[in-house]
């Protein structure tokens, strides 16, 4: 120990300043970025992006964006002055500048344009059912258009029969409405019926813009809300419901915002009480919120970088960051508070740098296993703890010894506790020997009643009136919310259109066979396809006009001639209204259509089926997000089991396989323990506490660590660790408390791990070794 | 003022012929089953001849209406509570259902609606007008309130005595459908056996 240095030598002022034009480039870095930077609140975009198949990932994004600024709305009042509400809440919205496209009612000339264009492109908008009719000279087609004429109920009239005389827009028509469609007109609303025979009236909206801000939909909300409670005052009787993804994320950041403000808060007050209990001096406050600083700065500009945005989950689980980071400062802090007479800070910084080094190593590693799943949120966690904390344990190792000068050398507080706690590990076998027994059967017996549960539903904590609003109202539409769809893609319009087609007897088939309920496509033919029915339609329309003339009527002439149908034009068109959000064109031109698919029963069938197909892939949102989970769940648990394999091993190749043992006993008992206290208050095992789990082992490292320091003197050891345990409870502990269920469930296997570690860090001390102090 | 001066009057003509209405009302519950043959006069503008069409028609309060077109083709129709479905010979039948085309099943329930003369359902969509033409013959007569009936139909006329024997329907484009019905039976009170079939859930 003679080497160490006593006063800083140059190279140490050197890394120093280093350390202080790193740390200028980040505070520079940051004042960049976060002007420029967003802050995501998406749920979705905690989960995983979706491996689906091969359709292009902007494809699925397109249709995501788009499907998260969708908004319903029923509206129901009694019978008179259902309309009058219905009108009112338009205009309501209408007023809005945060949405855009509300429709509710349809004008009359809406209408009328309908009629118009389907009229003057009948030629090009054949559906399937006529198709097969003009199909072996038409006779088919002809019989059809008789039974038409003269049934009293289809009401074929003089003007419908004198302009379209093969009655194809009829035709088309009626296969749009055999569509999955529970809507009815009514004065030019849709409106839907319920069991009750309540009529319920129909609106629509959409966000104006992609990049909602938390608090733009914050505001459209709270908008929303105020609006409903004059509608509610107007009409006391009426009922509104509203559907839209806005409606959930805001919760979910509302709540999350509400989290960071109470629990930071308190989780601050505490950590600044406690600190100060210790030092009685206000500098280790400084100190540790100086390297709290450093690290949150550090984490906040890499995960820009690397993302491009924040997302707000980050920003409350980063929480638990601040206790880790404070560890660093506490444990030389102490060694200061005890040492400070004997030694100089550099000697101190000499006796606990390789252990600060090594401590960062293991728990950055932890957080950066994290990186392997598949959820952009963690992610950015990851790479914020990972950065965040290297900065927080580099301005401790850099600035501090030049901090600590003058700071109060006190006696440890409550040394007579922590002296006879240390003393009993050392004496007392019952001690030694029973408490990690008795965690042994804690753990063993809760482990008994775990159960494994992947369902993601289960892990939405929705408000339940959200939920309540979003079942009535798919059961009202028959707009389940639950996505289920194939997504059919090409490299440009036609190719898209032509796999459509090329896919939908395959979807009749798969329908007979009870596979789903119901699906919708979208009723467009490719350029190819309308060509070939214009010459299936020359084919047939002499032998249909000859039969109607024999059956004693007489039509004029049809007109044959092309009448093509291009995407874009149909897309401009009142024809496609209702039908625009199934399709998608990029920039460069590949385009993909959705298929919605109800009351799905064989959701592996449908898989089966989408990979029979080229450019169809087959999407069941909760499912592959199931599975996903699971599949998670199991890798990360084998990465676990395999990281404290390893960490066992090069524990009994430094100390022995004896002393190993013992050092790696507190880890796989603190892990064990956390998960028995899930399976004890009844929580499922699940990806999230599997993530706790390595940061239980990533943190618990920490303490044996710090005890098996061969520089360090157990007392101090001891003084540290009691303060890293009671900080990271500060903070951990407080994710108890989140409103969201897989923080709080987060919450809980760290908490109840890390106490657990702590409780046997001891453990890890050389039996034989001297007391130092 | 003026909304409730017409509500009023409504309120009033709808008193003055309600005992009427009921009347007829509580003659065709007394119906439970209906037999007849029809005649179909479907004059459509523009063209050289009136399309005739004949059969037989059973409307079956609990079932629903059936409907056999004889001449100059078979087509038949079934219409209950919850499909209508048209046959032809040589095609598969065409089916809708409330489910899955509410807005054309509706308007089909409402033709059915005029058969039995259901008054709520009448009430619901259509302005009444009820005259006692005397000799126990009647008129009721028919106005849409609203879209879409508004726009197909310009008036729906009901005439019969003991039962019901004409429906005329004018629609908007000048074209008329007239049915008549004869030899009309309500005896057995019950559907047959064979009858019951005609409305059986296979197509």
């Amino acid at each position: 120990m003679k080497s160490e240095p006593v006063l800083p030598q140059r190279s140490e002022k050197t890394v120093a300043l280093l350390w202080l034009a790193v740390c200028l480039a980040l505070a520079v870095a940051l004042a960049v970025l976060l002007p420029r930077s967003q802050l995501n609140s998406s749920v979705l975009a905690l989960l995983p992006q979706q491996n689906l198949g091969q359709a292009p990932a902007e494809i699925q994004h397109g249709f995501m964006q788009r499907l998260d600024r969708q908004l319903v709305w029923l509206v129901s009042a009694n019978d008179q002055e259902g309309e009058a509400a219905a009108a009112w809440w338009q205009a309501q919205l209408h007023a809005l500048p945060m949405l855009k496209q509300v429709s509710g009612e349809l004008k009359d000339d809406q209408m009328q344009r309908w009629g118009a264009y389907a009229f003057q492109h009948r030629n090009g908008l054949i559906d399937a059912a006529t198709r097969a009719r003009l199909q072996n000279g038409g006779g088919a087609q002809a019989d059809w258009i008789l039974a038409q004429l003269f049934s009293a109920f289809a009401g074929v009239g003089s003007k419908e029969i004198g302009n379209d005389p093969l009655l194809l827009v009829r035709g088309a028509q009626l296969a749009l409405q055999q569509n999955d469609n529970k809507m009815l007109l009514h004065n030019g609303w849709l409106t839907v019926n319920d069991a009750q025979q309540r009529r319920w009236y129909f609106l629509h909206g959409e966000l104006a813009s992609n990049a909602f801000s938390i608090k733009e939909s914050h505001q459209l909300v709270t908008a929303l809300n105020q609006l409903e409670l004059q509608f509610k005052t107007r009409w006391p009787d009426a009922q509104l419901l509203t559907r839209g993804t806005v409606l959930f994320s805001d919760d979910a950041s509302q709540r999350a915002q509400h989290d960071v403000e109470t629990l930071g808060s308190v989780t601050l007050a505490g950590l600044l009480l406690l600190v100060w209990l210790v030092f009685r001096s206000l500098r280790p406050l400084a100190l540790c919120a100086l390297s709290v600083a450093i690290g949150a700065m550090a984490g906040t500009v890499l995960t820009l970088l690397c993302f491009g945005e924040l997302h707000l989950t980050t920003l409350v689980m980063s929480l638990s960051i601040v206790g880790i980071s404070a560890d660093y400062t506490l444990y030389y802090l102490t060694e200061r508070m005890v040492h400070g007479e004997d030694a100089t800070p550099w000697q101190s910084l000499h006796k606990v740098r390789g252990t600060l080094l090594l401590a960062l190593g293991t728990t950055a590693i932890a957080w950066l296993l994290m990186l392997l799943a598949p959820f952009p949120g963690l992610r950015q966690l990851a790479v914020f703890a990972a950065s965040g904390l290297s900065a927080s344990c580099l301005t401790v190792i850099c600035f501090y010894p030049w901090l600590v000068r003058g700071l109060p050398v006190r006696p440890i507080p409550a040394m007579v506790w922590l002296a006879r706690w240390l003393a009993a590990w050392r004496r007392n076998n019952w001690l030694k020997r029973g408490l990690p027994a008795l965690v042994a059967i804690y753990a063993i017996s809760g482990m008994l009643q775990l159960h494994v549960d992947d369902d993601i539903a289960h892990l939405q904590s929705a408000p339940a009136k959200l939920l309540a609003q979003d079942r009535q109202l798919a059961q009202l539409t028959g707009q389940q919310a639950d996505q289920t769809w194939f997504v059919v893609w090409g490299d440009d319009e036609q190719q898209a259109l032509q796999r459509l087609s090329a896919l939908t007897p395959t979807l009749q088939q798969a329908q007979q066979q009870g596979w789903f309920a119901h699906y919708r496509v979208l009723p467009l033919s490719s350029l190819a396809q309308q060509q070939q029915d214009v010459a299936l339609l020359q084919q047939a329309a002499p032998t249909i006009l000859e039969r109607l003339k024999q059956a004693g009527i007489t039509v004029a002439k049809a007109d044959l001639s092309a009448m093509p149908v291009t995407v874009g034009d149909w897309l401009a068109s009142p024809l496609s209204e209702g039908w625009r959000l199934l399709w998608l064109s990029l920039p460069d031109g590949r385009s993909s259509v959705l298929v919605p698919i109800g009351g799905v029963k064989n959701s592996a069938a449908l898989q089966q089926l989408a990979s029979q197909q080229a450019g169809v892939s087959w999407v069941d949102r909760k499912a592959s997000y199931d599975e996903l989970f699971r599949f998670w769940r199991t890798l990360l648990s084998g990465l676990l089991a395999l990281a404290l394999l390893l960490i066992t091993a090069s524990y009994m190749l430094r100390l022995g396989v004896k002393a190993g043992m013992r050092s790696a006993l507190p880890s796989w008992l603190s892990l064990a323990a956390a998960l028995a206290t899930l399976g004890w208050i009844g929580a499922s095992l699940n990806l999230f506490a599997l993530l706790a789990l390595i940061l239980v082992l990533g943190i618990g490292i920490n303490y044996t660590l710090f005890f098996s320091n061969p520089r360090g003197t157990p007392l101090t050891s001891m003084l540290a660790v009691t303060l890293a345990m009671m900080t990271t409870l500060l903070t951990l502990g407080m994710l108890v408390f989140s409103s969201t269920a897989a923080i709080s469930g987060f919450g809980t296997v760290l908490c109840s791990g890390i106490f657990c570690a702590f409780l046997l860090a001891p453990l890890a001390l050389a039996p034989g070794k001297r007391k130092q102090r | 003022m003026i909304r409730t001066l017409c509500l009023l009057l409504l309120v009033m003509c709808a008193n003055a012929s309600a005992v009427t209405l009921e009347q007829l009302q509580q003659r065709f519950a007394s119906q439970p089953v209906i037999r007849a043959n029809f005649v179909q006069v479907r004059t459509i503008e523009g063209m050289a001849q009136p399309l005739v069409s004949r059969g037989q028609l059973l409307i079956a309060q609990q079932q629903g209406l059936w409907w056999q077109q004889v001449t100059p083709f078979p087509l038949m129709l079934i219409l209950d509570d919850k499909r209508m479905v048209q046959s032809m010979s040589g095609q598969p039948p065409q089916v809708i259902t409330a489910e899955s085309n509410p807005q054309m099943f509706q308007f089909n329930h409402l033709l059915r609606a005029l058969f039995q003369a259901d008054e709520k359902v009448l009430r619901e969509n259509f302005e009444l007008d009820f005259h006692d033409r005397g000799n126990n013959r009647w008129q009721l007569g028919l106005t849409p309130k609203a879209a879409p009936l508004n726009r197909i139909f310009s008036r729906i006329d009901l005439q019969g005595d003991a039962f019901l024997n004409r429906i005329t329907l004018d629609d908007k484009q000048g074209d008329k459908t007239e049915i008549t019905l004869s030899d009309t039976r309500t005896e057995p009170t019950q559907l047959t056996d064979e009858e019951r079939a005609r409305f059986a859930p296979a197509q």
